[in-house]
């Protein structure tokens, strides 16, 4: 028994001053110390290769239970994420289409120019019925009844109902909501007459282009297209070819050619079903509406919401006979499942503002 | 027996952390050795449990060593105190050590100037580490009486 003492006491004694040893080494960046980490580690890995598969499913199980809600969190967020990388997405192809509009048109009206007020959705619906939410800001803020809800997506509602600090939002589904809208055509070809003369221009674009077709013409006039395949719709840009002389031309879209609109109304048709678009004329000016279409708010004086505000892209095109018009399924670019934060566009129309 | 507890430590123990605290399996292991088998054998698992630990973690070699051997030397402490055990005696004990266990961590890191600061997560890595260590002690107290009874019975 005491020899047994004394052979622990000398090993206590051993492996402390090893431990000193091994402190002092490893301050001073010993690489005898690195190597006995190396070998150890080599030694150690398998075991610790076994004991990671063996204990994964525990392990999983751990983070599935005490991470669940941040999980939803998490995936709630990502959702917004999605949603607005959706919307910005049509926006953006949108985008392309309306540049040149305001090239040649010096200039719309814009979303930029309007106050917004953001508000948090505190409830929804109570009743199976009616698609609404309730949200935190009412007339206090500004807040009337008609008013356009944006989410990061797109266009999500209207105000139907304003108290001091809280008001109710009508969604897009609800089957009582309706809008007039406009269809931007998906694809065109414009065509232009040549500015000579001019040494150096500069075309700029927000997406990288590459030429399909490219066909100068001589001389006076130079036409050129170039078709950009975006998702949902197609892109329409002018290059400008370098003339043997060393001068470059311009091609001006016609205004008459520029991006045609068809115009409207959407309207809900409940949860579960998407919302349509009526009322479109049935000898469309620009071809035949395709799905990915971009649907946005037609504004106008009697509109409820300014104009270019995204609501979605066209499904589906169902056609009618006689002069009814096509109907358009929309697919909404903002997630109405899921709402959390929205923006309330104090927009009222010409023919709603009070006179002073 | 060792080699697979470091394994649990640096696996299952790293991921599963409640109040985002891990679990000291290591030092459990120590500390039931120590209350079991006393002061020497106590000091001499924590010694060599301590340093397996130190070539794995990035703190310097011999560091964990010498706290985790001072934390079994300690638990061994019950035995002098305790000749004949008593089972919530041993859970107090277990719960006590196992506290004492993570400051000796603590001032080990300190001594050498590893920005150790003591601060309230402190006091609540020392309160989780106890409570796991008394929810697997039972456990423990059986893997390291089955280890250390078998290797008496070779010699």
């Amino acid at each position: 028994m005491a020899s047994q003492n004394t052979t622990r006491r000398r090993a206590i004694i051993l492996l402390t001053l090893t431990s000193i040893m091994l402190i002092t080494l490893d301050l001073q960046d010993s690489p005898k110390v690195a190597g006995l980490r190396s070998i150890f580690g080599t030694l150690f890995y398998p075991v610790e290769g076994v004991a990671r598969v063996i204990t994964r499913p525990v392990g999983n199980a751990w983070y599935g239970v005490t991470h669940y809600n941040k999980l939803l969190e998490e995936n709630s967020l990502l959702r917004q994420q999605v949603a607005q990388q959706e919307g910005a997405t049509v926006a953006a192809a949108a985008s392309v289409r309306l540049s040149q509009e305001l090239l040649a048109l010096n200039g719309l009206p814009t979303l930029a120019g309007i106050n917004a007020v953001t508000a948090q959705v505190i409830g929804e619906s109570p009743t199976s019925f009616s698609q609404t939410i309730e949200i935190n800001q009412g007339a206090e803020s500004g807040i009337r009844v008609g008013m356009p809800v944006l989410n990061a997506a797109g266009l999500i509602g209207k105000i139907t109902k304003v108290f001091t600090n809280r008001s109710f939002v009508m969604l897009i589904t609800d089957p009582d909501f309706s809008i007039s809208v406009k269809v931007v055509s998906t694809e065109r070809k414009i065509t232009g007459s040549t500015v000579q003369g001019i040494t150096s221009v500069t075309t700029s674009t927000a997406v990288p282009l590459e030429p399909v077709s490219n066909t100068p013409d001589s001389e006076t006039t130079t036409t050129t297209t170039t078709t950009i395949p975006i998702e949902g719709f197609t892109a329409v840009v002018t290059t400008l070819p370098a003339t043997p002389k060393g001068l470059t031309s311009i091609t001006i879209p016609l205004a008459s050619e520029l991006a045609v609109r068809e115009t409207g109304v959407i309207q809900g048709n409940g949860p579960t079903r998407q919302p349509t678009v009526r009322f479109i004329d049935n000898s469309l000016r620009f071809g035949s509406i395709e799905a990915g279409a971009p649907i946005v708010t037609a504004g106008g004086s009697r509109s409820l919401a300014p104009p270019d505000v995204l609501i979605g892209v066209v499904s589906r095109v169902v056609e009618r006979v006689g002069s009814a018009g096509p109907l358009l399924e929309i697919n909404i670019a903002a997630e109405l499942t899921n709402l959390s934060f929205v923006r309330i566009l104090l927009y009222q129309p010409i023919t709603e503002k009070k006179s002073p | 027996m060792l080699l697979v507890v470091l394994a649990l430590q640096t696996t299952m123990f790293k991921e599963l952390r409640p109040f985002d605290v891990a679990a000291q399996v290591m030092l459990l292991f120590v500390v039931c050795a120590g209350i079991q088998f006393g002061i020497g054998v106590g000091a001499i698992v924590g010694l060599v449990a301590g340093m397996m630990f130190d070539f794995v973690v990035s703190t310097p070699a011999g560091l964990g060593s010498i706290a985790l051997g001072l934390a079994g030397a300690t638990a061994g402490l019950y035995l002098y105190f305790f000749p004949s055990p008593i089972w919530w005696l041993r859970l107090v004990s277990i719960a006590v050590v196992s506290a004492i266990g993570e400051v000796y961590i603590f001032l080990a890191q300190a001594m050498i100037g590893l920005g150790a600061v003591l601060e309230l997560r402190v006091l609540r890595i020392i309160a989780v580490v106890t409570a796991i260590n008394v929810f697997l002690s039972p456990g423990f107290f059986w893997i390291t009486r089955w280890t250390l009874s078998e290797r008496k019975k070779t010699r």
